[in-house]
């Protein structure tokens, strides 16, 4: 009866009239930055928190909550009609759903990554609203020793999936954890690494690091070369997918869901990985392998599914850990502390209204998704024809006002250059960001957490080891971090390793 | 690349041993109760190592076959520097002269430097842009937007 009135409320406040308006423009503006290379829901999230500013913390959330799994929705369309993806977790529908397209399919490889994406978005929430609870509950026996142990978990996990080299994807993660430091410390009040500048007291803010590693970087990195889009002239007729197609499609639906939402829960999981994974695995089980990449509808609808899903399960560890997993949740959590809620164990007792709002928002979302992105999918196209020497002088001006906005002072405008030039050099090099930006907002709390461990146990290391919670989340990531010391391992870890962006 | 990522390794070096530095010097405190640079001197030395072992795979592998292309041949990066050299400005700019002001001569800039555009639509787009953005920041959203400071 309990998670009924909790389901009731969420409603209640899901379906305001405020909170449904900015449920909408989420979702809206999420679709959009997903359809446009180029940007993505990290930076259309920091471009609007301050747009956020003026409201209740549930239309806040709810808000930007949409982004996040809008922007899921949209990547699919850039990479069905142009074969570049909009956002890093539709990389894999660009394999079969252009191939579709390129056959005349279009409209059902579009309609299904549409419904695909309704069908595990919902199944997402409802795991959702049912694992939340217990784990909340659970979670309020951790000390800071098991904080600590699992952002390290977290971290490394992320660092394992980094493309590229390990040591580079650590290196920027300690980096972050370093930036995460600067301004007062929270227990002595003692100044570090601010150069006597005031504006360093506060530490470095989120929204100008994110803007400038993955707006500006972006925006370099395109104009260095001739970005080439070839968009499909022929009409997109027929969205609704085949009896066939449905047929074809269940298995890789319902697998894609459930894969992605465990994904998605993960600590450094996510969409990303989620949806190659899922490709792998239809691909695996399917009577039909050779069909793979020549325009199989299995290969959109289960990595569609996977993605979704993991943007809804990626909710749980912020929610009831306040641990964020992803660069995202960081982001989502910096907008929950802005406007004075701490996510973790408590906020389902202690703001009820806004975790289940959330949760129920969610779900009004996907439906809003479903009637925004088929009938609109033609508006989408045309998005895409806005030629990107157009488009990088707006996606500029977009990072400029949002980070002046946040904080109305011209030096974050300068930080979020800096990084802008840091981010476009480390992808010239191959460090990558996501580390950095994770560990930057866990590094607060990964000190806060290991400073509090020591002071209750006496200075004994040890207590991180003698927990079982944390001896498991520390051996786990020091698997992690070895695994590449071996051959076979360090081969799956490249089969997989993506840019989690 | 060889030289660029040896050049690389050394920077994240010089950066990390700045933060092990600064750890020690703001105290490490005791384990009973650590102190303010107990973690970034900790994290400074593991980025020691880490930085320290970039530079030197670097310096082992391979030089890279005569003809290789570079991290920076067959890039515009010349239009790269002008659109960074642009935000500079633009940041030295933006209370000076005010918000609209200088969001019209960037974005005209913008238009022009990357790919060219007919001046008509370069001044036009710039205004159009600048005065539409004010619009929805400035009035709608109530995003506190300067003025500028020049014609004061």
């Amino acid at each position: 009866m309990d998670i009924i009135h909790s389901i009731g409320l969420g409603f209640a406040v899901a379906l305001q009239p405020v909170n449904l308006l900015y449920c909408f423009l989420g979702v809206f503006i999420g679709t959009l930055v997903g359809v446009l290379p180029g940007i993505g829901p990290v930076g259309a999230m920091s471009l609007l928190l301050p747009v956020t500013f003026q409201t209740t913390p549930e239309a806040a959330v709810i808000m930007l909550a949409g982004i996040y799994y809008g922007a899921m929705y949209g990547g699919s369309t850039t990479s069905i009609l142009v074969n570049i993806p909009g956002e890093a977790a539709s990389v894999v529908t660009c394999l079969d759903g252009y191939q579709m397209a390129r056959q005349g399919r279009a409209g059902p490889a579009l309609g299904m990554a549409a419904f695909g994406s309704f069908i595990a978005g919902t199944a997402a929430i409802v795991g959702l609203m049912l694992l939340a609870p217990p784990l909340s509950r659970f979670a309020l026996k951790f000390g800071p020793a098991e904080y600590f142990s699992l952002m390290v978990l977290g971290l490394c996990i992320l660092i394992y999936l980094a493309h590229g080299s390990m040591a580079k994807a650590l290196l920027m993660a300690a980096f972050g954890v370093v930036l995460g430091l600067v301004g007062l410390d929270a227990i002595t009040a003692q100044p570090r690494l601010t150069f006597g500048r005031m504006e360093l007291v506060d530490g470095v803010g989120l929204v100008p690091i994110v803007m400038g590693l993955f707006g500006i970087a972006e925006v370099l990195f395109n104009i260095e070369s001739v970005l080439k889009r070839n968009i499909l002239k022929s009409s997109i007729s027929g969205l609704l997918p085949t009896r066939q197609d449905w047929r074809d499609s269940a298995g890789p639906l319902a697998r894609g869901s459930v894969l992605g939402f465990f994904l998605g829960i993960l600590p450094g999981g996510g969409a990303v990985i989620s949806s190659f994974l899922s490709y792998a695995l239809e691909k695996r089980v399917s009577r039909h392998p050779e069909r793979f990449g020549h325009g199989a509808i299995e290969g959109v609808a289960g990595p569609e599914a996977a993605n979704n899903a993991a943007a809804g399960g990626a909710f749980i560890p912020l929610m009831t850990l306040g641990i964020p997993p992803n660069v995202v949740m960081a982001m989502l959590m910096g907008a929950f502390i802005i406007h004075g809620v701490q996510p973790g164990p408590l906020m389902m007792t202690q703001k009820p209204e806004l975790f289940w709002g959330v949760i129920a928002s969610m779900y009004i979302g996907n439906i809003m998704l479903l009637i925004l992105n088929l009938p609109l999918i033609g508006i989408w196209v045309q998005v895409l024809r806005v030629p990107y020497r157009i488009l990088f002088p707006l996606i500029l001006l977009f990072c400029l006002i949002g980070v002046y906005a946040v904080s109305n002072t011209v030096f974050d405008i300068y930080i979020m250059v800096l990084f802008g030039v840091v981010g476009y050099l480390m992808k010239k090099f191959g460090y990558e960001p996501a580390p950095l930006v994770l560990a930057f907002v866990l590094g607060p709390m990964l000190e806060n957490n290991l400073r509090k461990a020591l002071i209750l146990s006496q200075g004994d290391f040890s207590t991180f080891v003698t927990r079982p919670l944390s001896a498991i989340a520390l051996l786990l990531a020091l698997a992690l971090l070895l695994s590449p010391l071996i051959p076979r391992l360090r081969g799956k870890r490249e089969a997989i390793a993506l840019e989690e962006t | 690349m060889r030289a660029g990522e040896i050049l690389a390794g050394l920077f994240w070096l010089v950066l990390a041993a700045g933060a092990a530095y600064a750890g020690w010097a703001m105290g490490l405190g005791t384990l009973r109760d650590p102190g303010p640079g107990f973690l970034l001197f900790g994290i400074g030395l593991i980025m020691v190592g880490l930085s320290a072992g970039v530079v030197a795979a670097a310096a082992r592998a391979p030089a890279p076959a005569p003809g290789t292309p570079g991290p920076w041949a067959a890039t515009r990066w010349p239009k790269v520097a002008l659109v960074i050299a642009a935000l500079l400005v633009y940041a030295w700019a933006f209370e000076r002269l005010g918000f609209i002001l200088s969001t019209i001569l960037l974005m005209i800039f913008l238009f022009k430097a990357v790919e060219p555009q007919r001046w008509w639509v370069a001044v036009g787009g710039g205004v159009i842009t600048a005065l539409l953005a004010y619009l929805v920041f400035g009035l709608w959203l109530r995003a506190q937007l300067p003025k500028g400071t020049f014609f004061d």
